[in-house]
């Protein structure tokens, strides 16, 4: 009798939602979230609401950031902003702007960021995740925390975060807060990347006790779900932008 | 209480009533060669820079604030000139759009590296300074009330009107408390219309800010002013923190004896409503998302 040897592949369910802030038009969301599951990276950035072209800048943070391969370092990642920022603000040049819009071009633009890569080759799969700002990667095994990045307590979030700025001549004190973070994982384990209000009501929900607050509700529902607490003051008004990744087992041979 | 969201749905009104009146042309004390009425020109003309670029999307300026500034001396009445002087409150966008001047010029800013940069910057100008007559500030504050009650029929919902008040002396058309209160006694549904009243002074004489009680107030007018300053809500509280101003639970919007800085930072907290982060942060080269 020979045995068979099993091999262990992993299987990730992903669901994501995109919310407009209430009361405004789906063309002036400033979150912005974006997948690849080629590269298995995942990102969301939130524009910052004063900031000038913030959802250019936040749709071009997510969206190159999962099409690379690098930018997981400090180092990297400040080069790819650099660069990034750099081209944003050259579409800027030539337009013909107001004195008030001239003056916010000026200070740049700004964006919340977190983006995290899945390992998925071996029989441990494990994550490594980098962030600025108050956009965070919540890591929950069984409906409790196992990790937050940035940011682990609801109360941690306030008005004034360092973001990642499209103005390279700030980067020498921004990118000291850049936050670099890894961990591993089992069958079962659930990653959320969510922009600020959802995740520090995420957050808030998990230390009264909750557990995973919406894996059974389907898309539709789970829109309705956010609008009426958004609209019951239990989650702030502003953009929610989530994205929900499930990793399961699966044997082989 | 002072909680609603400022949209453009429900925006909010901001109030700036200004003295004008001939004392105005006096110099701060320690400063012969500045006027009052020059600085605080100046001052109000930044506040409106600030409001117009906190509601700066891109390209677009939303109306997030509705916006009167009156002057009183010789006359009470609207101090902007141009398109906009016929109307006694004007949506921020239109502010933005009909500056009197736009004056270009250049500004010192950190490199980021331990160096300095300097950069191009535009200071728009809509009031010229005024100092001229009396001290109707009777009157005034009776044509904000008129111009509030217009307001709040249509804008009952969302965060209450905020008047900022600056005064270099007492009034010469009557006590100012009966007419006050009328003003803190107007809501919305988010809470009753803010009046926040700053004294500035030529003598040297110790200034008193934010104070929580009459006790340390020197006489009569100040007690009289102290009577008709709201008390500043949890937001404006955290404004003065950021500035390192003194301020504490149950302190009233009133600076008494004020000084140049008192003035720049009485308008930084005025306007630093529902925590809406104030420009100077930008400048300071943070944002928040």
């Amino acid at each position: 009798m020979s045995s068979v040897k099993q091999s262990v592949t992993w299987d990730l369910q992903l669901r994501q939602l995109l919310l407009t802030k209430l009361g405004q038009e789906a063309s002036e969301c400033e979150d912005s979230l974006a997948i690849d599951t080629e590269t298995c990276r995942f990102a969301v950035a939130d524009g910052a609401t004063e900031a000038f072209d913030a959802r250019r800048w936040a749709e071009r943070l997510a969206q190159n950031w999962v099409q690379r391969e690098a930018t997981l370092t400090l180092e990297e990642f400040r080069v790819w902003v650099a660069a990034e920022g750099r081209e944003l603000q050259e579409s800027w040049n030539g337009l013909s702007l107001s004195w008030y819009s001239e003056e916010k071009a000026r200070a740049g633009s700004f964006a919340a960021f977190v983006g995290v890569e899945l390992d998925l080759g071996t029989d441990a799969p494990s994550w490594k995740a980098i962030a600025l700002g108050d956009t965070c990667l919540l890591h929950c095994r069984n409906g409790a925390l196992v990790k937050g990045l940035p940011l682990s307590h609801s109360e941690s979030f306030n008005t004034a975060p360092i973001l990642v700025a499209s103005d390279s001549t700030l980067h020498e004190s921004s990118m000291r807060s850049v936050a670099i973070e890894s961990g591993s994982c089992e069958s079962g384990d659930v990653l959320l990347l969510m922009s600020d209000a959802a995740a520090a009501w995420y957050l808030k929900g998990l230390e009264n006790g909750a557990r995973d607050l919406f894996d059974t509700k389907g898309d539709e529902e789970l829109s309705r779900f956010f609008d009426e607490e958004r609209l019951a003051g239990r989650i702030r008004n502003d953009d929610l932008a989530i994205i929900r990744i499930e990793i399961k087992e699966r044997r082989v041979g | 209480m002072y909680s609603a969201q400022i949209t453009r749905a429900n925006p909010t009104c901001i109030i700036l009533l200004i003295d004008q009146s001939g004392s105005m042309a006096d110099p701060f004390s320690g400063d012969s060669a500045r006027k009052k009425s020059d600085f605080v020109a100046e001052v109000v003309n930044h506040t409106l820079h600030d409001l117009v670029i906190r509601c700066t999307k891109t390209e677009e300026v939303r109306n997030y604030y509705h916006v009167s500034v009156i002057g009183y001396g010789r006359s009470v009445g609207s101090c902007f000139s141009g398109p906009l002087s016929a109307r006694p409150i004007v949506p921020i966008a239109e502010v933005a759009d009909y500056p009197l001047q736009v004056k270009s010029s250049y500004k010192r800013v950190s490199d980021g590296a331990g160096g300095w940069v300097e950069i191009p910057v535009r200071y728009p100008v809509w009031i010229h300074p005024s100092s001229d007559g009396k001290t109707p500030m009777c009157e005034a504050l009776g044509k904000a009330k008129e111009i509030l009650e217009r307001w709040l029929y249509e804008h009952p919902r969302g965060f209450p009107p905020t008047v900022l008040h600056l005064t270099d002396g007492e009034s010469s058309d009557g006590d100012p408390n009966d007419i006050g209160r009328q003003i803190m006694s107007l809501a919305t549904d988010d809470g009753a219309v803010l009046l926040f009243n700053c004294h500035i002074s030529t003598r040297r004489s110790a200034k008193i800010e934010y104070p929580t009680d009459e006790r340390s107030l020197p006489d009569g007018f100040a007690r009289s002013l102290f009577a008709i300053s709201s008390r500043l809500p949890t937001n404006f509280l955290a404004a003065a923190a950021q500035l390192g101003v003194n301020a504490a639970e149950g302190s009233r919007g009133f600076v008494f004896n004020g000084d140049p800085s008192s003035i720049v930072q009485f308008y930084e907290i005025g306007t630093s409503l529902t925590g809406m982060t104030p420009y100077r942060w930008m400048d300071d080269r943070t944002e928040t998302a």
